[in-house]
């Protein structure tokens, strides 16, 4: 069965770009999140194997999402997808339990090995 | 308003267009203005929060928007759409997310705010007294894409 993902991200461009890299590869997109609260509650009803999670978003940042997520599921799969690379950004989202952190804009084969890696097991 | 505060977004927009679109912008004169104004019909509004704050405006042609969108999207830009409006804005929080990695290798940490769209000529944004400082750059076969950034230290209060 095809691994499923929920993708948070505010712009509608980059939701549809991650959603056909990530269905061309096999992925199943189960969601699809345009701010930091959306994406909380439907990480608890979708249940997601995967989360991307864009951090400069309206109403609640990927930063606090992602903490919200840990703590309702401390094994859940998060991986940064954010135009924001400074190194204290890295920190704190991989300190707060993100598995990966891609910058954007980034190459398709990026984002594709960055998801295989951690759903392979 | 320092002329450091620029040069990261003059170098993010460089690096940004290099790996989105594949295209090199060529940076043109510096320019002063006594106040954030724009006479571009598509215009990217980001706001810039921390150490330094203030306001960073993409503005570009329509035809020039049409086309970058075009090839972030991989298909023609037939009606600024939805889907156009949004690759444009995602182009603005890209440059300003990149600008925040330079800005704070100079010492500065700021955040950045989802970018805005504006369309429509001669718009004036004033919020704080600042002057604007412009930087053209030629989009080869795209055309001109206007950096206009308007930041200052923030001043801080005596502890």
């Amino acid at each position: 069965m095809a691994k499923r993902i929920l993708i948070t991200d505010d712009a509608l461009f980059m939701r549809v770009t991650l959603k056909n890299i990530l269905t061309q590869n096999g992925y199943e997109v189960v969601g699809e999140a345009s701010n930091g609260a959306e994406s909380v509650e439907l990480y608890k009803s979708l249940k997601p194997d995967l989360v991307t999670m864009d951090i400069t978003m309206p109403e609640m940042d990927g930063l606090a999402a992602l903490k919200q997520i840990k703590a309702h599921d401390p094994n859940a799969t998060v991986v940064m997808c954010t135009a924001m690379g400074q190194k204290n950004m890295v920190v704190e989202a991989i300190q707060a339990g993100a598995k990966d952190f891609i910058v954007k804009p980034f190459q398709a084969e990026r984002v594709i090995e960055a998801v295989t890696k951690l759903l392979a097991a | 308003m320092k002329v450091e505060y620029v040069s990261p977004f003059a170098e993010a927009a460089v690096t940004v267009f290099s790996t989105l679109i594949n295209c090199k912008p060529e940076r043109g004169q510096l320019s002063a203005r006594p106040q954030m104004f724009t006479s571009q019909q598509i215009n990217i509004v980001c706001g810039i929060t921390g150490q330094v704050e203030g306001l960073v405006i993409y503005g570009m042609s329509m035809i020039t928007a049409d086309k970058i969108a075009s090839k972030m999207i991989g298909a023609p830009v037939v009606t600024f759409d939805q889907l156009a409006a949004s690759a444009i804005a995602e182009l603005g929080n890209m440059i300003s997310g990149h600008s925040a990695s330079g800005l704070l290798s100079q010492g500065f940490s700021c955040d950045i705010t989802p970018p805005t769209i504006i369309r429509g000529t001669n718009v004036s944004v004033t919020t704080l007294d600042i002057p604007a400082l412009v930087i053209p750059m030629n989009l080869p076969e795209i055309g001109m894409f206007e950096v206009n950034v308007s930041l200052q230290e923030r001043i801080r209060l005596a502890a």
